[in-house]
């Protein structure tokens, strides 16, 4: 139900989320200011010029880089949706002890750091003799994010009342109907949900990246990792204000699909999968 | 076969199930079985594997037999350094929370028709790029950064060394991961039942009590999931103390990388990866006993 | 003064083969004990320079002016494709994976170590057009110390590593690598978070080679870099922005990062300045090479031959602040450099004894140890 209105609006915990926002937005309004910078430094603003941004269009490099990243990140967060809505809907159906033995390791990605994932992945695949290459680093990134998925499309799962689903069956439905013309549709928020969380954290991950890439355009993480130790230019500014006008777009374009299909889905079940009551 | 079992996650007597409904889910659990077999337990096997390994005099890394990488972990250093990255974790997830809650709370409770776009300002950032945020910060808190210039001009004080603390550390990595705490804590204050806060207002007279025995546990689920949110990435992570860190700040994932770049040993750091994961395993079996029953109730 | 490499016994050999064989389904040869090369065997041909494809290349991050590999691309009608690394180690780490790259930019004990496992091909010197840029009569790089004959790589920068400090925040320095230890810039002080640079800075101190590996001298300087730690602020090798946003007052510092500083984003250049501490400097240079299994080496040479042009160089100079070797353009690199002389590294500097070398994996894995627990500690 919603928030029926409460007596006074908490003054701290109003404060709170000012600050908040505010901490939140100082260095990604610095950086979208100094983007813009003419000089090369990140400290002082000597005037404005689009210097850096003209870098980056006709730098090859770079958009290749984007390019790359767009690629990998798309076809991840497809892989993953596929895989990790198949794990949830098997692991929420089957309780089976096996079953559940695969829902754990299903999880351990979570658990493990991302420098291990990033290390064990480059091992494997240099182990088998594998070629480093795009295709690689989307592989490991698939593997990484299926965890999200899952936990994301079971936790709707949980809070989906059954009772639809056996209804289909009663009359006549094949289990295999019934998946794909009343489960998946439910769970439209959450598959949303998920995928675009994976897209944004396989877009911007640099460390399973670093160690799968090979020759091909290196991702654009990747790519800024790299100048990190020595530290970044100020072109890398304009890339990353990009890369949030990118995401921002990317975010209003889903909250506002959901509308298009149901009016009544809250956009916030889009992250975090779960009902509004 | 399942005919007449009950339920036990749900607790409800299920109707006979259909054994070709059972069958398709067990198809649809063999795919991504097998694909994580392939690439995530084998990646898993081959660390652990070279973790018995050495690396040859022309530096290239083998299989072997040996303990030593194990055994060369029993140095006090490295407990040292474990203990201070569980300290950095534990320190960013309650900063996290103190954060997180005061945040949730406003914008589900008092956000009205900008709930969702509230929340989506907070998620956008989060998708850009985790590296150029942080070294924004490294640039913003130099001794000549814009934030120290501002607080000389107005006058506040003469300039604050920011950089190259344990607290910019923990302030990186609570910049990094509080989405996560935000986000589950959020989905659980908007299932709860708020009239639940109006009872507790009665109850206990203070806003502060009646967050700690009434909001606090009914939002338990999401708590407990920010919570393994925030300190798994916090603990491994290596960035925020690479850009912000100073010389008594080395954490784990700071090691580990170095061990795979220039410290050229990956038996050495294959080890220490298999003993981190072992310990956090612990850690989490430990967390989840403790967490695991009440949650069910809650769900 | 190169380290030798102690060829693998029989039984460790044995015992990764052993073990290899338990761990079978491992057909790739990434974790099998590799053959001994004799030091001896004769080079890959080099390529002919023609244009037999885009171009893999593979450098650390904005190491050259955008300006001249987009003239390549326009020239010669080829893309580049570009990678990065951030070490050295990760650069051969890549191309142990099999990674195929045109051309890589390696240092010079890591030419060492590349020529000597087969990894570059030759780089016939008749097939540049502008080979007499570098390779004059009399040159050092005729046969420099890293490459015997020049056969595989070509010279690229050459660095020294000093201290980098603000004259308007410390009164006075001693010349020495003491300076790094000195109270009044306590709280501002950085090291190099590099392990050669800064085992090599602390030896220098107590007067052993840089290159040490031996226990007694490595727990001195252990003992020292530990000692240091009360006043400094962090080890950090992005110099240029720890000094230009005014967090330190004293910096273990490359020479060309230094210049970069001083002339390219200093408010007040009198602000800077930079000594070479009279232990002895670490001098240091790179090169690019052709790994053996390059896909279009013939590229890569061509591309070799354009970075050799003097006005490519002058604009790599004017955009890195490190001196190249190119004969037409060193008077750039002159005029940047005449108001820092400590700055000014000459090539015969590369003959004096510290410089980086290549050691086997025991010795470096006894610094590496070193340098963990200075870290951790």
């Amino acid at each position: 139900m919603s928030a029926r209105p409460l007596e006074r609006k908490p003054f701290l915990a109003v404060a709170v989320t000012v600050a908040f926002f505010a901490w939140l937005y100082l260095p990604i309004v610095a950086v979208a200011l100094f983007s813009f910078n003419s000089a090369k430094s990140l400290s002082v603003f000597s005037g404005f010029s689009t210097r850096w941004y003209s870098d980056f269009f006709s730098n090859s490099a770079l958009l290749e880089s984007l390019a790359a990243s767009l690629r990998i990140a798309t076809v991840a967060a497809l892989g993953s949706l596929v895989l990790g809505t198949m794990l949830a809907l098997g692991l929420e159906r089957i309780t089976s002890r096996p079953a559940r033995a695969v829902g754990a390791v299903t999880l351990m990605p979570l658990v493990t750091p991302e420098i291990v994932t990033g290390v064990a992945a480059l091992l494997l695949f240099t182990g088998l003799g594998f070629k480093l290459s795009l295709t690689t680093v989307t592989l490991a990134e698939i593997t990484f994010s299926i965890a999200y998925v899952t936990v994301i499309v079971r936790g709707r799962l949980g809070s989906m009342s059954p009772e639809v689903e056996e209804a289909a069956r009663d009359l006549g439905c094949t289990p295999w109907q019934a998946l794909r013309l009343v489960t998946l549709p439910a769970l439209f928020p959450a598959l949303l949900g998920s995928g675009l969380l994976v897209f944004a954290l396989v877009f911007d991950d640099f460390v399973l990246a670093f160690f799968t890439t090979g020759v091909d355009p290196q991702p654009l993480p990747v790519r800024i990792y790299s100048s990190i130790r020595f530290g970044i230019s100020p072109a890398i500014n304009a890339v990353g204000t990009l890369m949030l006008l990118v995401s921002g777009l990317l975010i209003v374009a889903a909250l506002l699909l959901p509308r298009l299909f149901n009016r009544k889905t809250s956009s916030l079940d889009l992250i975090t999968g779960g009902e509004r009551r | 076969m399942t005919a007449g079992l009950v339920e036990r996650s749900r607790g409800r007597t299920r109707p006979r199930r259909s054994s070709q409904h059972t069958r398709l889910w067990g198809w649809l659990l063999t795919v991504p079985t097998a694909w994580m077999v392939a690439f995530f337990v084998s990646s898993m096997l081959v660390v652990v594997l070279l973790s018995f390994g050495h690396t040859q005099a022309d530096g290239h890394p083998v299989f072997g037999t040996t303990t030593k990488n194990f055994a060369a972990l029993w140095d006090p250093v490295y407990l040292e350094l474990f203990l201070r990255s569980l300290g950095y974790a534990l320190a960013t997830v309650v900063l996290s929370v103190v954060v997180a809650y005061p945040v949730a709370y406003a914008i589900a409770l008092h956000g009205g028709r900008y709930k969702n776009a509230l929340i989506a300002a907070i998620v956008v950032p989060f998708f850009a790029s985790y590296l150029i945020r942080m070294y924004a910060w490294k640039a913003l808190l130099s001794d000549d950064g814009l934030v120290n210039s501002g607080l000389r001009k107005s006058g506040l004080s003469d300039g604050i060394a920011f950089l190259n603390t344990p607290w910019a550390v923990v302030g990186g990595l609570v910049y990094g991961f509080v989405v996560f705490m935000i986000l589950p804590v959020y989905a659980s204050l908007e299932r709860m039942d708020v009239s639940l806060i109006e009872a507790g207002k009665d109850l206990y007279h203070g806003p502060l009590r009646t967050f700690v025995t009434v909001t606090i546990p009914a939002t338990r689920a999401g708590l407990y999931g920010g919570m393994l949110l925030v300190f798994l990435p916090a603990l491994g992570d290596f960035v925020s103390a690479q850009l912000l860190g100073g010389p008594r700040t080395y954490m784990i994932g700071n090691l580990i990388q170095q061990q795979f770049a220039e410290g050229q040993n990956w038996p050495l750091g294959s080890a220490m990866t298999v003993a981190m994961m072992a310990a956090l395993t612990v850690l989490m079996m430990v967390y989840l006993r403790a967490t695991t029953t009440r949650t069910r109730e809650q769900s | 003064m190169t380290g030798a490499v102690p060829s693998t016994t029989r039984r460790s050999l044995l015992k990764g083969g052993l073990a290899a064989g338990a761990v079978s389904g491992f057909a790739g040869c990434g974790f099998v004990p590799s053959k001994e090369k004799p030091a001896e065997e004769p080079l890959p041909k080099s390529a002919k320079a023609k244009i037999d494809g885009d171009l893999v290349y593979f450098n650390w991050a904005d190491y050259l002016d955008p300006g001249v590999l987009k003239g390549f691309q326009k020239e010669y009608g080829v893309k580049i494709i570009e990678s990065n690394f951030d070490s050295m180690e990760g650069m051969y780490a890549k191309i142990n994976a099999g990674n195929q790259y045109d051309i890589t930019f390696p240092i010079a004990k890591w030419v060492v170590k590349m020529r000597r496992e087969g990894k570059l091909r030759a780089i016939d010197k008749d097939q540049l057009s502008n080979a007499d840029q570098v390779y004059y009569s009399g040159s050092y790089f005729n046969d420099p110390w890293y490459d015997p004959k020049s056969a595989a790589s070509v010279p690229f920068t050459v660095y020294k590593t000093g201290i980098g400090w603000r004259t308007d925040k410390i009164d006075a320095m001693t010349g020495s690598w003491r300076d790094l230890w000195n109270p009044q810039g306590s709280g501002h002080i950085f090291t190099l978070d590099d392990q050669d640079e800064a085992l090599a800075m602390a030896a220098l101190l107590l007067g052993y080679d840089v290159n040490t590996a031996k226990a007694s001298e490595l727990a001195e300087i252990k003992k020292l870099l530990i000692s240091q730690k009360k006043y400094l602020r962090g080890y950090s090798s992005d110099d240029v922005n720890n000094m230009s946003g005014g967090d330190a007052w004293i910096h273990h510092m490359w020479s060309g990062d230094f210049l970069y500083t001083r002339e390219a984003l200093a408010k007040k250049k009198s602000d800077y300045d930079f000594e070479a501490p009279k232990e002895g400097t670490p001098i240091n240079s790179d090169a690019y090479a052709i790994p053996t299994n390059a896909k279009h080496p013939g590229t890569a040479m061509l591309f070799i031959d354009w970075l050799l042009r003097p006005e490519n160089a002058v604009k790599n100079i004017n955009y890195l602040y490190y001196p190249f070797p190119v004969k037409d353009a060193v008077g750039t690199f002159n005029d940047l450099a005449k108001e820092v002389p400590s700055c000014d590294v000459r090539v015969e500097d590369l003959e004096n004894p510290d410089v980086f070398r290549l050691l086997p994996a025991d010795q470096v894995q006894a610094r590496a140890a070193v340098w963990t627990e200075v870290k951790a500690a």
